[in-house]
């Protein structure tokens, strides 16, 4: 929530506002009278320089007929039943339990990424990549 | 002044501070009783003056149950004048309620000059403050931070640094330090509103300065303070049934929760926040992956 932080969300904002719009051939004018604001004012909006109510920001979702993470150019299906699922578990474990977690599935992506490692192999990891970096 | 005078007058003063205390119906009780006598007495000077009070109260309440074409009336009968000044002003205040803000801005401007030309300060100190606020809904905070400066400068040149009106303009003005990422400068301006509402017992004001101290804090990222004001701040709107308040202090609890790592907390200000977008049933799952904390406007 810091200030860099700021600018980049607003400019993600902006800069979507104007990729949606353009996407569906929307001139400013025409998106302006949809949502209920200036043309001007959505202007500084797909600059990053307007903030906009709750309800304004929904309208925009509304025209657009997006859901959220696709107006923030989230692409991927909404999550599964499963999906949630897991993740629900995951927020729910220590901080110490979560990293392991995190390290299983980097193991598990390493493991699938190199399907020929040796069948008699008890280590997860190659053993090379367990030397610390400066070796 | 005659004792009709007199006795309206207190009506007025009473009705008034009833409305700042947030005891709207009180108010409104004491606007009508006044304009009814206004009536039998058949003084129009007073009818108008408690017609427009009367106004100011259910906007106030959030209600459109009045004639709206009668401010207009009163404004076209006297455009010189105190009643023309406040007609106009109460006029901006409705449309604005109705988010139109093209003829708001109309009137508040039309408001703003008679004030000047008439020397009514109080009507130019109102009349600024109303074009802050339309300056504000359009985010344009710069220029809302100079009204709302010319305004407060106003009314402390005239000994009134210490009333509601202070309070209310220090707020505002505080806000857009606080838009503005200038919430150094910000942050005093609204604890010294909080201090003043809270000394003049003006409860149902403190709802605006409470949200603003919970986002400043958020932006601080002192999120245990932040979480104090914004329970006060949805504790008020609640109470008196500002939507728009109670809106934004459930998003901006969630997000503190969320800071917090305390999800169950936030999905309860999540879920709150999404009963009242019902098209947007996965609402709360995008809200719990992504911050709007930075592209929202809370006086939008």
């Amino acid at each position: 929530m810091s200030s860099s932080h700021s600018t980049r969300k607003i400019h993600l904002v902006g800069s979507r506002i104007r990729e949606l719009r353009k996407g569906r051939r929307l001139t400013q004018m025409e998106l302006s009278e949809k949502i209920g604001v200036a043309q001007s004012d959505l202007s500084r909006m797909e600059q990053g320089e307007y903030k906009v109510g709750l309800d304004t920001l929904f309208k925009i979702l509304q025209v657009f007929d997006l859901k959220m993470g696709e107006f923030f150019g989230e692409t991927e299906e909404p999550a599964t039943e499963e999906a949630r699922q897991v993740l629900d578990d995951f927020r729910s474990l220590s901080d110490e339990a979560r990293k392991e977690v995190r390290d299983f599935l980097l193991f598990k992506k390493l493991q699938e990424s190199q399907p020929e490692a040796p069948a008699d192999s008890d280590s997860p990891l190659n053993p090379d990549e367990e030397k610390p970096l400066n070796q | 002044m005659s004792e009709r005078r007199k006795h309206l007058e207190f009506l007025r003063k009473t009705a008034k501070d009833a409305l700042w205390a947030g005891d709207y119906d009180r108010a409104l009780t004491l606007y009508e009783d006044g304009l009814a006598l206004a009536r039998t007495w058949k003084d129009r000077d007073l009818e108008d003056l408690f017609t427009c009070n009367r106004a100011t109260t259910l906007i106030e309440m959030d209600r459109q149950d009045f004639d709206l074409s009668r401010l207009k009336e009163i404004l076209l009968r006297n455009p010189s004048s105190y009643n023309g000044v406040l007609a106009a002003q109460v006029s901006a205040n409705a449309h604005e309620a109705r988010n139109e803000y093209a003829k708001a801005r109309f009137y508040a401007d039309m408001g703003l000059q008679k004030s000047r030309e008439l020397g009514i300060a109080e009507g130019v100190e109102r009349g600024l403050n109303q074009l802050g606020n339309l300056e504000l809904h359009e985010s344009q905070f710069e220029s809302a931070r100079a009204l709302f400066h010319e305004a407060l400068e106003r009314l402390e040149d005239r000994g009134e640094g210490n009333s509601h009106r202070a309070a209310l303009y220090s707020d505002n003005l505080g806000y857009c330090h606080i838009a503005l990422d200038q919430v150094d400068q910000g942050v005093p301006l609204v604890c010294r509103a909080v201090e003043l509402f809270e000394k003049l017992g003006a409860k149902q004001a403190l709802d605006y300065p409470c949200l603003d101290l919970c986002f400043a804090n958020v932006k601080l990222e002192k999120l245990p303070a932040a979480e104090t004001w914004g329970l006060r701040a949805l504790e008020l709107g609640e109470q008196f049934r500002r939507t728009d308040v109670v809106k934004n202090s459930h998003y901006l609890l969630a997000e503190i929760y969320s800071e917090l790592k305390r999800e169950p907390d936030a999905d309860v200000h999540y879920e709150a926040l999404a009963d009242f977008y019902p098209n947007f049933p996965m609402l709360k799952n995008y809200l719990q992956q992504i911050s709007l904390m930075d592209v929202i406007n809370l006086r939008a």
